[in-house]
């Protein structure tokens, strides 16, 4: 009975053992934490916005249109006098929302196609090879806009047109992961105990491919997040008068000689927020390499 | 005489978490000019690491800790890189365990070859290891070959700069036995021939017989014992030599060896099975395709019961697409699959639950046949849950504690990952996994393979006691008559998808009719240094079988595949 008695007090012993290594792998690289703190630091701006400032974004005041940087408005105001600072870090709100909920979507519906195609194999990969090349052969703006313009504008078409450019590439990279996890004798196992495709996909694939898949979320969301400020500027994502980067720099462009902080104020913020998405899937990928060579060897 | 190769009190750590692993631990050993020094152990006993030394080279992360290595005099390891190159390759040289790896893909043998260095035609030293049409042969790519003529090019490859010392690491694993015994015998002709110095690392005892002339046994990292061949095997004086020598199955057991502690040797007779036991699996003329070619061709056989029926025969001969065509991976394209509660022929997924959870399979490597990411006891539990046999997690959990201890390990393991249990346990969580359903089937891929002799032993028990106490129809596939003579009732010997010859395990043995039957005992090496190959030279032969008349009935249920002579053919 000793036995079974000590085995319970390994189990939940065995769950922080596991968050340790991850975040030991993650400090391993110095590139992943500066990322991931430059991430987490605008997450946290967009969150307090409405703590960090007392202005509206939105409200117009005519009498204080085109102002340079002040005491009271640290970032000037734009040419409706609305404080660009105030919808610099409300515009975090729309960037981070849109593509967080995008890249979310691309990255689960490219697993769960990619991981199928990998596992089912035959006709349907075949088919499904042929289907994605013709979506990647058309350019990814010329696909977004064809979307947007048949569609309309809003935040749910625009997560839908970024899900149908870039799942296509997730697909591919995670149908290349999975294909070298599908072989293993595991996985014949689970088909041997007559395991469904679903069962075999969540139990015995997904665990394997983790590492892969994160890279790629962060990956895919500084692409998404810069597709999406594309959008704005080029008039096809937000709305006036929605405080957003890409909307703000193309209100601004006008002005940039007059007033260069409303114009480059969204620009700094939206190059800080890709560069630590960047550093962050850089990082990921390089300490989950290194991890992987430590559990092989 | 002064030796070639001389390792004075070597000790190798590497840096593992801030601190030193040793792994190598004082090893002396001398070779002298045409002599062979075996070096034998266990997986971790350092003797790859001791091997690779002699070419100056240590894994990444290892560092030697004290004392030297001297080829020819000089210090391998104070040579600069420049003397370093010119020792590998000139003075000493390697064939590695896997050829197919060894050698480049995408370049042609010849030119491998000749990269290789030396002043002799690529075409002679192909000839040297006795491989047909050297011409033909040198503008042919690696993936063009067979395991055992890659590994011959492989040691063409080692001795173009004709060598001093060869180090051979494995270089037999892997490779059939009849394979195997051709580039044993080719390798002793050369370092004869050549007058070679010669280290052999492997953990085949039997191969270790039939070559080395001196044995030195490692483990974890230190010198055990270190005699001359002849006298190690007749008189080892350490009890774990004594143990290891025990756990060699041998081909005239008559049953299955229990091992002690100190290497003492018990053959426990077979398990008998009741005459009247009952039928579990039933094979009529099963034949199976991959695309346009037959991998099994009209094979039939009954499985009873608490019996074990060994399929033998060299890899290509069909015996592990019979496994898993009976395990539901594949689907046969002729003849019936019948289980007592329902037909075999259907894959997996389309067989209903009752069936398929009575037929199991156990992998060959159970390194990958565990997710790593998932605990061994998540392993054992998920059978449970998916056979149904289980209303409840906490049901499940105490279920799957005790299948871990009945198959001999302590419970308290379930919460491990694969990566943190040995080779041999992880096999057993295996056998455990297939167990979750009650099968009463049990199909074992060569399941002893890739572990260790003694962990094998210890393998090869608990399924011996398994099948005793749960009356487990068993398939057992091995290529390794030794393993199969221990543990099985009766033999059917496999050869390109066709029986040539099957009956009880004793009298297969005896009087092996088939000639592929005596070409693969005389291939099997026994630990022994004197043992002779038994019978006569195999001859050429030809099947003879018509379809009406295929068998040559011995009594018992023994029965030969036809077949005649082949010099007869032609010549009357």
């Amino acid at each position: 009975m000793t036995t079974l008695d000590t085995a319970p007090v390994a189990a939940p012993a065995a769950a922080p053992a596991r968050a340790v290594r991850v975040w030991r792998t993650l400090r391993s690289s110095r590139a992943a934490v500066i990322g991931l703190s430059v991430v987490a630091v605008h997450v946290l701006i967009a969150l307090l916005a409405p703590l960090l400032t007392t202005y509206d974004p939105i409200a117009n005041s005519a009498d204080e249109a085109l102002l340079g940087p002040s005491r009271q408005h640290w970032a000037g105001t734009d040419q409706y006098g609305r404080d660009v600072l105030a919808r610099v870090l409300y515009g975090g709100r729309y960037a981070l929302g849109v593509s967080v909920t995008a890249t979310l979507l691309t990255v689960a519906l490219g697993t769960v196609i990619g991981c199928a195609a990998a596992l089912r194999g035959g006709r349907f990969d075949d088919v499904l090879g042929r289907i994605l090349d013709a979506v990647l052969s058309v350019p990814a703006i010329l696909t977004l806009l064809v979307v947007v313009t048949a569609l309309g504008t809003g935040p749910s078409v625009i997560v839908l047109a970024i899900a149908v450019v870039y799942v296509p590439q997730v697909v591919r990279v995670v149908r290349g992961a999975a294909l070298a996890v599908v072989p293993q004798d595991y996985v014949t196992a689970a088909r041997a105990r007559g395991e469904g495709t679903w069962a075999i996909l969540r139990r015995e694939i997904l665990p394997n491919i983790t590492d892969v898949v994160c890279v790629e979320f962060a990956m895919r969301a500084s692409w998404v997040v810069l597709l999406i400020s594309s959008l704005s500027f080029l008039g096809f994502g937000a709305d006036p008068p929605t405080p957003d980067w890409g909307l703000m720099v193309a209100e601004n462009r006008t002005a940039i000689t007059v007033v260069p902080m409303a114009s480059l104020a969204p620009i700094i913020a939206l190059a800080t927020l890709v560069v630590g998405l960047n550093l962050a899937a850089d990082g990921l990928s390089k300490a989950w390499g290194v991890d992987r060579i430590r559990e092989g060897s | 005489m002064t030796p070639i190769v001389s390792v004075n009190s070597l000790s190798v750590a590497y840096r593992s978490g801030g601190r030193d692993v040793p792994v190598v631990h004082e090893v002396t050993l001398e070779v002298a000019k045409g002599r062979t020094l075996a070096l034998v152990g266990e997986s971790g006993s350092g003797k790859s690491t001791v091997a690779a030394t002699l070419l100056g080279h240590l894994r990444h992360g290892s560092r030697i800790t004290g004392g030297s290595v001297h080829i020819k005099g000089s210090d391998v390891f104070a040579l600069p890189a420049r003397e370093l190159r010119r020792l590998r390759g000139g003075m000493v040289a390697m064939v590695a365990q896997n050829a197919g790896h060894a050698l480049t893909p995408s370049m042609r043998i010849g030119r491998q070859i000749a990269e290789a260095g030396g002043d002799i035609p690529v075409t002679d030293l192909l000839e040297q290891v006795r491989l047909p049409r050297p011409a033909e042969l040198a503008r042919r790519y690696p993936h063009e070959l067979s395991g055992g003529q890659q590994q011959r090019v492989a040691i063409a490859m080692a001795i173009a700069a004709r060598p001093d010392v060869l180090v051979l690491d494995e270089p037999t694993t892997g490779l059939d036995v009849v394979t195997q015994r051709g580039v044993l015998d080719l390798i002793s002709g050369l370092r004869d021939e050549l007058g070679l110095a010669a280290v052999l690392v492997s953990h085949d005892l039997g191969v270790v017989a039939h070559l080395a002339d001196e044995v030195t046994v490692l483990r974890s990292g230190r010198i055990v014992e270190s005699a001359p061949t002849r006298t190690l095997f007749a008189t080892p004086q350490d009890p774990y030599t004594r143990k290891l020598l025990a756990s060699v199955p041998r081909l005239d057991d008559a049953g299955l060896a229990l091992v002690g502690e100190a290497g003492e040797r018990e053959v426990r007779p077979r398990a008998q099975v009741p005459a009247n036991a009952p039928v579990a699996v039933s094979a009529r003329d099963v034949t199976v395709d991959y695309g346009s070619s037959r991998a099994v061709h009209g094979v039939s056989f009954d499985v009873r019961r608490g019996e074990v029926l060994a399929l033998v025969g060299e890899s290509g001969s069909g015996k592990s697409t019979l496994a898993w065509t009976l395990a539901g991976l594949r689907t046969p394209s002729g003849g019936t699959l019948i289980h007592e509660s329902g037909d075999l022929a259907r894959p997996a997924e389309r067989r209903p639950l009752s069936l398929r959870c009575r037929v199991q399979l156990v992998f060959q490597n159970a390194d990958t046949s565990l997710n790593p990411r998932r605990s061994v006891g998540d392993a054992v539990r998920r059978p449970l849950q998916l056979f149904g046999t289980v209303t409840s997690p906490a049901e499940a959990a105490g279920r799957a504690r005790k299948l871990i201890s009945d198959v001999r390990l302590d419970p308290a393991l379930a919460d491990r990952l694969p990566a943190q249990l040995s080779g041999g346990q992880r096999q057993r969580i295996g056998i455990a996994r297939a167990l979750a359903g009650e099968p009463d089937v049990l199909i074992a891929d060569e399941i002893t393979t890739a572990l260790d002799v003694s962990v094998q032993a210890e393998v090869l028990r608990l399924l011996d006691d398994l099948r005793r106490e749960r009356d487990l129809a068993c398939l057992f596939i091995s290529h390794d008559l030794a393993v199969v003579r221990g543990i099985a009732d009766r033999v059917a010997v496999l050869r390109h998808g066709v029986v040539v010859e099957e009956g009880p395990t004793e009298a297969v043995f005896a009087s092996p009719g088939h000639p592929y039957t005596r070409q693969l005992m005389a291939a099997a090496l026994e630990p022994d240094p004197d043992a002779l190959p038994p019978g006569d030279d195999v001859t050429g032969w030809a099947d003879a079988a018509e379809p009406d008349d295929l068998w040559t009935n011995h009594g018992n249920g023994h029965r030969v595949r036809r077949w005649r002579p082949a010099l007869l053919e032609g010549n009357p």
